[in-house]
């Protein structure tokens, strides 16, 4: 076989048991699992913007965010910061005078991916959310827990 | 040659300074990352993941060139990163191991000891030029310098069980460490590349296993 073609299968050999190395070792973690309920896109929430501030559990690193609520759709403007993940549906049932509320946030330039739970007691909010990035070699996730209050929205239009 | 013959009490003397410096250097590791305070938070996630790429592309070529350090950023990502990092490590040893071996069995013995040569890597270099004349069974027997001729006869003829453990070997690095180790493999011509992709994942397996499914903590 000419050295070229010995060359090129080594490689192909490398790099196929490498994908197939990783693509076995890399756990997933799944994303926070959201109770299951009659989630409905009632937009129940449009209009409120939340000052949240939160601890990612994971390094007790302290987050301040605003998540604001418009049309049917959510956007935390932390995350905007981060990775350019726009506005997303959310969803809300309520339950006792609770509303709760999920939604999930997709990056569409990096493979982040924001699981949001939050139950809204008047003009106070508790979250739980994930932020997982599934890379090619590893998934790494960092779980938050914030709680905060409904403030006056400056952003308006986001 | 004369053997020497270890006694009982030296041999444990012997291990217990061993685990000792194990167990000194993974307290020291994890001091280290401690003090790194490496964490991976949504606004930096970006920078990290370009600082594992940038790392693990500067780990394959540097474990892939004689006498350079390179293992030491794959520890270095370990202690930063944790068992989560391990496969990638894994993986990027293997490339490293093939691209040396590689470059062994396809460059010619000029061409390579001339590029090592203009990079300024004197001793790879002469690792090479040392090898140029000799035999293939005399090149497969600069892998295990300084042993004796039975251990040399029967290395060869099990030639895969010595690469491993001369890839494996504490204090490699006078012989050029893996990446010399697997160049001069490729020079003596007598290693096939598949049974030596093999050996090799086999060979460098134990670390980043333990790593992985015994839970080892840095």
């Amino acid at each position: 076989m000419p050295q070229v073609f010995q060359v090129a299968a080594i490689a192909a050999a490398t790099l196929g048991t490498g994908a197939a190395t990783l693509s076995v070792m890399n756990e997933d973690i799944p994303d926070l699992v959201v109770p299951d309920g009659n989630w409905v896109a009632t937009g129940a929430l449009d209009g409120v913007t939340f000052r949240i501030y939160g601890e990612d559990l994971s390094s007790g690193a302290e987050l301040e965010d605003d998540i604001i609520f418009r049309d049917g759709t959510f956007l935390s403007t932390d995350c905007e910061n981060s990775c350019n993940f726009g506005w997303s549906d959310y969803q809300t049932m309520e339950i006792d005078g609770v509303i709760h509320f999920t939604s999930t946030a997709i990056c569409p330039d990096a493979p982040h991916t924001v699981v949001w739970y939050g139950r809204v007691t008047d003009d106070d909010v508790e979250i739980d959310l994930t932020w997982t990035t599934r890379r090619w070699y590893w998934t790494n996730q960092i779980p938050i827990r914030s709680t905060g209050a409904a403030i006056q929205s400056e952003v308006g239009s986001g | 040659m004369t053997s020497q013959r270890m006694t009982l009490p030296a041999l444990i003397l012997k291990l217990s300074i061993l685990i000792g410096f194990i167990l000194l250097a993974t307290w020291g590791v994890h001091m280290i990352r401690d003090g790194l305070d490496l964490q991976i938070r949504p606004d930096n996630e970006q920078q990290v993941h370009k600082a594992i790429m940038i790392g693990a592309v500067a780990y394959v070529g540097l474990l892939a060139i004689p006498f350079v350090p390179g293992a030491e950023i794959g520890i270095a990502l370990l202690a930063g990163f944790g068992p989560a990092i391990a496969p990638l490590i894994y993986v990027c040893t293997i490339a490293a191991m093939m691209l040396a071996f590689m470059i062994g069995r396809f460059l010619p013995t000029s061409a390579l000891e001339r590029f090592l040569r203009v990079m300024r890597l004197r001793r790879a270099a002469d690792l090479v030029a040392r090898a140029a004349p000799l035999s293939k069974d005399e090149r497969v027997a600069m892998l295990l310098q300084g042993q004796s001729k039975p251990v040399l006869h029967l290395a060869l003829r099990y030639r895969y069980v010595a690469m491993a453990v001369a890839v494996n070997m504490p204090g490699n690095s006078v012989i050029g460490g893996g990446g010399g180790i697997m160049i001069i493999a490729g020079l003596s011509g007598i290693f096939t590349p598949i049974s030596t992709f093999l050996t090799v994942i086999l060979a460098v397996s134990p670390v980043p296993l333990a790593v992985i499914f015994l839970g080892l903590q840095f």
